[in-house]
């Protein structure tokens, strides 16, 4: 299970170079790096490349072991979809690291930028109704986690859960998913109409990607240099 | 499991390219249908179902990895046009949380995208004699197996390019053994794996979607109507 909330507070609480990183370099980090897993055509430097990323979010004071544990779900059908191609270890190698690497990015950029920034850069060129649904969205989570906390407790200590009655214990669960969904809704619905009383009409307030500073450059560079390593080994 | 949690750089260009102008194309189609659409009732709808259904996909179902998506369920209460934008946006969200590749958005939200639009047009299809738990789970288990039969096409059809770069690295002797086993039996192993392991998946979707939509035409009938339009009720999605 991938814990949001955790790589919200990360993200929202952190002060590293790379939070001070402006949205647009770590993005182009981001480019660098999937360009780097797609165009890769041999593990080892990929393997470089995913060590040169630890580094990075080690150096940046990043909770670098959880997102390396977040790269690692990345894996998982990845391997699925190695055994289909049956290509032996360096197919594997291949396959696992072109997952994980980009995923280890990703997991930079998330623990280092708030949701609510990368919305805004990509509100900027989504349709408006994709932008105001992602920002909706991603409140609504959040609320739906507290309320999924609740409920979990709740069922508890109502009985809900029997051990070994999956039938009833699936019904519950359920029931339970579906009264989330009809809170989320009226909650959604409220958010809405008090955001539209404060101005909201489908745009975010903070649509720039920020102004590129000294901080952009650890960002950029790493970026560079993971695809440099994949690029120069082919040659 | 019926979107791919394909990683970066596994498929090939053509492939996730042509996935992501596809997904232009259908979503250029969607937001024609929706223009107009009741913004006040219809933007927190799509975020509350599109929030639940990133709830959904965070509980997995122990120990075959397989969650769920609801995204049947997304269909039938937004309509077709809807839940493909909620898809969307699912699946870039996803994506920044590092679950499936940002490369394969495109061909996920097809996927997705098209098991809501299944769903919808099923559960309109099926006869009202049927209870709506009944039409809603049978809904979503043939709205699986079709996604499911399209994901493993598109996963066959990157197969014959993977192996035979496989196969030219295996000539150079390169350590791997790809190429040697012929691209149908290996694509036949992934869809034995997928179709297995999607069945008992599907069994729980069903339920569980089936129990959903029966809940909500009890406590709120009105999100099963999914009028986009306010001033033209009665006009679905």
């Amino acid at each position: 299970m991938i814990d949001v909330a955790r790589i919200d507070h990360w993200a929202a609480n952190g002060s590293s170079p790379l939070h001070r990183a402006s949205v647009a370099a770590k993005l182009l980090f981001l480019l660098a790096v999937v360009s780097a897993a797609v165009t890769a055509r041999e593990p080892l430097p990929l393997a470089g490349g995913y060590l040169l990323l630890i580094v990075l979010a080690a150096a940046g004071g990043l909770p670098w072991f959880s997102i390396a544990l977040l790269s690692l779900y990345a894996a998982v059908f990845a391997l699925l979809y190695a055994v289909s191609l049956q290509g032996g270890a360096w197919v594997f190698a291949l396959v696992l690291l072109k997952a994980i690497t980009p995923a280890y990015a990703v997991g930079v950029v998330i623990v280092s930028t708030p949701y609510p920034r990368i919305f805004a850069v990509l509100s900027a060129v989504l349709p408006e109704i994709v932008a105001a649904g992602l920002f909706m969205t991603y409140r609504t989570f959040f609320i739906l986690l507290d309320m999924m906390d609740n409920f979990s407790t709740a069922i508890r200590l109502r009985g809900g859960l029997t051990p070994g009655n999956i039938v009833r214990n699936g019904g519950n669960i359920a029931r339970g998913l579906a009264a989330l969904l009809v809170k989320a809704v009226e909650r959604a619905s409220r958010l809405y109409a008090v955001m539209s009383v404060r101005g909201y009409s489908g745009s975010m307030a903070d649509r720039g990607a920020g102004g590129w500073g000294r901080n952009d450059v650890l960002p950029v560079a790493v970026g560079a240099a993971v695809l440099a390593l994949t690029v120069l080994w082919r040659r | 499991m019926t979107h791919m949690h394909i990683p970066d750089g596994i498929l090939p260009f053509w492939l996730w390219m042509g996935g992501y102008a596809v997904l232009a194309a259908v979503l250029a189609l969607c937001l024609f249908r929706l223009r107009g659409m009741d913004r006040r009732k219809k933007i927190p709808l799509l975020g509350a179902l599109s929030a639940v259904m990133l709830v959904a996909m965070n509980l997995e179902v122990f120990p075959i990895a397989y969650h769920l998506n609801l995204s049947v369920a997304a269909g039938i209460l937004l309509g077709p046009s809807l839940g493909f934008v909620a898809a969307l946006i699912v699946n870039v969200i996803l994506a920044l949380i590092g679950h499936g590749g940002i490369t394969v958005v495109g061909l996920n939200t097809l996927l997705l995208g098209a098991e809501a639009f299944f769903g919808h047009a099923l559960f309109h299809l099926l006869p009202a004699s049927l209870s709506v738990f009944w039409r809603g789970a049978v809904a979503t288990v043939v709205s699986l197996l079709l996604v499911s039969l399209l994901l493993i096409a598109i996963v066959g059809a990157s197969h014959a390019e993977v192996q035979a770069f496989l196969h030219e690295h295996a000539e150079h002797g390169e350590g791997g053994q790809g190429g040697d086993a012929p691209a149908s039996a290996s694509l036949a192993t992934f869809a034995v794996i997928v179709l297995s392991l999607g069945a008992i998946g599907w069994a729980i979707e069903a339920a569980v979607t089936g129990a959903v939509i029966r809940f909500i035409s009890r406590v709120k009938p009105d999100l099963l109507a999914h009028v986009l339009h306010a001033s033209r009720a009665g006009r679905g999605a």
